[in-house]
């Protein structure tokens, strides 16, 4: 029952903090020689972590280090699940007692907030990234290879995690819109009850439909979603309901142009893309990670932790390279876990000078959207030092 | 565009800390940290402060004369606090790994609504590894929220609680826990509470405990 009612919950707050007690659990029968695997402590996740591994048939210990009650991901983006974190967690639990063993296998998508080389350096613990999902947990460690499968490493937006933050993200625009809209109705009557419903329905179509909309991601597949959804309503009024031509014009613009604002919104639910204004309205890319190469030590780390696949290695100059620039979202795990300093992430500002991309730019600027990267310690490592085979 | 604007209203900055723990001990919080530099900390002792924040603490230290090492996770405090309290020695250490600071070290180990943001197993760890930092007859000082046992107190401490962290995170998204237990994990710890002192009707305490 109160599972049920949770599950509720994190089909509409998901955003929200959901904290479960941090520590140490077993998950089947683990013994001196079991591997040892970190997670955040967010219900959700834990609660997907202990069934998923369960399902499996994998017996291990599980470190639920505090992230704030935040999910993995996000909890290391924010600076709520560090280095410190799993410093603290592996020390504080006592489960170097527990096994024989030095290995701690910390979430892929931890490595925006976790430093390999600090980790290693500040426990004596040997960390190993592991899958992006815990569905693939088991053939990960099934394989004995120290690190994941390049499958393994990708995020993935599958449709029934579309589906839950469709729901999400429907209804967190509604509880921000409530307020504006209800005033608005002052002068259009009705029109707060009729457009939360046209919201909530737009943002997990919008959501659910993302990868078959045409056009780039943001505005475009949201004015496309727009005008399928508002050509449905014509026809529907049309031919089955009386609706007068002005009004009739009036609500089919209403819904494009709240269809517009809903794909503009949707990729901050995703995990696929960022949030940039000029990448959702104009199209424009305005990431740029590279790679120094004179710096590159060949360690793979950068592309060990890369959700999105952005890195090759060339095996003629033995460094790696960026390949992949256009499915880079930011999210800082190569500049974080770099030993040499070797990546930089340079936001291509003002390189347009024409008024829409000037009065974005100034938005962005009001809003205060400076990202300082977190550049680790520069440490001395020799190649194949972060155990790949 | 929703996301960010939850994440801007709950963005942590220094000043809406200092802020928010202003309004959650209706500005206690400054006048304890007078009573510690003044009544529990002499000059020329050394003292570590767990969590020290922007360091306000720290810098009346400094002045009273003793020699500070302060330690917290977040680097815009230490930021604030590298300027607040120039004359301390602030790093970047997570309370876990104090044992690195030495051994029998310190006379004083002092913490301001830090603890309480431990787990309950960062707790332990942190008051067994702290007992073991400070010097023979050394105090540890703490001042936090902490639950009283009695079921009167109690109900009177969440009564007056829930509405003070209600009121904090709407003016400033901040909040703080409550250590529970408290006691009986510094008794486990080999500690010998010296003296308590109240504040705000039981809400907050002063606690200092000797190393026994």
């Amino acid at each position: 029952m109160w599972n049920v009612l949770k599950d509720i919950w994190f089909l509409f707050g998901r955003l929200f903090p959901y904290p479960t007690r941090p520590g140490l659990r077993r998950i089947g029968d683990p013994d001196r020689s079991s591997p040892v695997l970190v997670t955040g402590n967010f219900e959700l996740t834990v609660r997907t972590v202990i069934e998923t591994l369960e399902r499996d048939g994998i017996d291990a210990w599980l470190l639920i280090a505090p992230s704030k009650g935040v999910n993995v991901w996000c909890a290391a983006g924010g600076g709520h699940f560090t280095t410190d974190s799993v410093v603290s967690i592996i020390k504080t639990t006592g489960v170097e007692k527990l096994v024989d063993h030095r290995r701690v296998i910390l979430p892929q998508l931890s490595a925006n907030g976790v430093n390999y080389w600090a980790v290693k350096e500040r426990t004596g613990w040997k960390p190993r990234f592991g899958p992006a999902h815990i569905k693939d947990f088991a053939a990960y460690i099934r394989s004995g290879k120290q690190i994941t499968e390049r499958e393994h490493r990708h995020v993935s937006f599958d449709l029934p995690e579309r589906l839950a933050m469709g729901t999400n993200l429907g209804f967190n625009v509604s509880l921000i819109l409530a307020l504006p809209l209800i005033i608005a109705s002052f002068w259009v009557a009705g029109l707060w009850w009729k457009t939360i419903p046209i919201l909530f329905m737009l943002s997990v179509l919008s959501t659910v439909l993302v990868f078959w909309l045409p056009g780039k991601i943001g505005v475009q597949k949201g004015l496309a979603l727009g005008v399928l959804t508002a050509a449905t309503y014509a026809l529907v009024a049309q031919t089955a309901l009386d609706v007068p031509p002005w009004s009739l014009v009036g609500w089919s613009a209403w819904i494009l142009a709240v269809s517009a604002f809903v794909g503009y919104d949707m990729p901050s639910w995703s995990p696929l893309w960022r949030q940039d204004a000029k990448e959702l309205i104009l199209g424009v890319r305005t990431t740029h990670v590279a790679i120094i190469p004179e710096r590159c030590i060949n360690c793979h780390l950068c592309d060990i932790v890369c959700p999105v696949d952005v890195f090759a290695h060339n095996p003629e100059t033995k460094k790696y390279e960026v390949a992949n620039l256009d499915a880079c979202e930011a999210c800082g795990a190569c500049i974080e876990n770099c030993p040499t300093e070797a990546i930089v992430n340079n936001f291509r500002e003002g390189v347009c000078a024409c008024p829409t991309c000037l009065a974005i730019d100034g938005v962005s600027k009001l809003a205060g959207k400076s990202r300082k990267s977190r550049q680790p310690e520069p440490s001395s490592c020799t190649e194949g030092e972060c155990g790949c085979d | 565009m929703s996301t960010l604007v939850y994440m801007k209203l709950l963005e942590q900055t220094p000043a809406k800390y200092d802020r928010g723990m202003r309004v959650i001990t209706l500005g206690r919080v400054d006048r304890i940290k007078r009573e510690i530099a003044a009544g529990w900390v002499e000059p020329g002792h050394s003292v570590l402060e767990l969590g020290c924040g922007t360091g306000s603490l720290a810098r009346l230290m400094t002045e009273r004369g003793a020699d500070v090492t302060g330690i917290d996770i977040s680097e815009p405090m230490l930021a604030v606090a590298r300027d607040a309290a120039p004359a301390a020695t602030v790093m970047h250490l997570t309370a876990t790994e104090i044992e690195r600071l030495g051994e029998s070290c310190f006379d004083r180990i002092v913490a301001t609504l830090s603890l309480s943001e431990l787990s309950e197993d960062e707790l332990d760890y942190v008051l067994h590894a702290s007992a073991r930092l400070l010097k023979p007859g050394g105090l540890l000082v703490v001042a936090d929220e902490v639950v009283p046992i009695p079921l009167r107190q109690r109900m009177l401490f969440w009564l007056i609680r829930y509405p003070l962290a209600a009121l904090t995170f709407l003016l400033t998204q901040n909040t703080t826990h409550a250590l529970r237990g408290f006691e009986r994990r510094l008794e486990d710890a080999g500690y010998r509470t010296v003296s308590t002192k109240p504040y705000l009707l039981g809400t907050l305490a002063l606690i200092v405990s000797e190393r026994a």
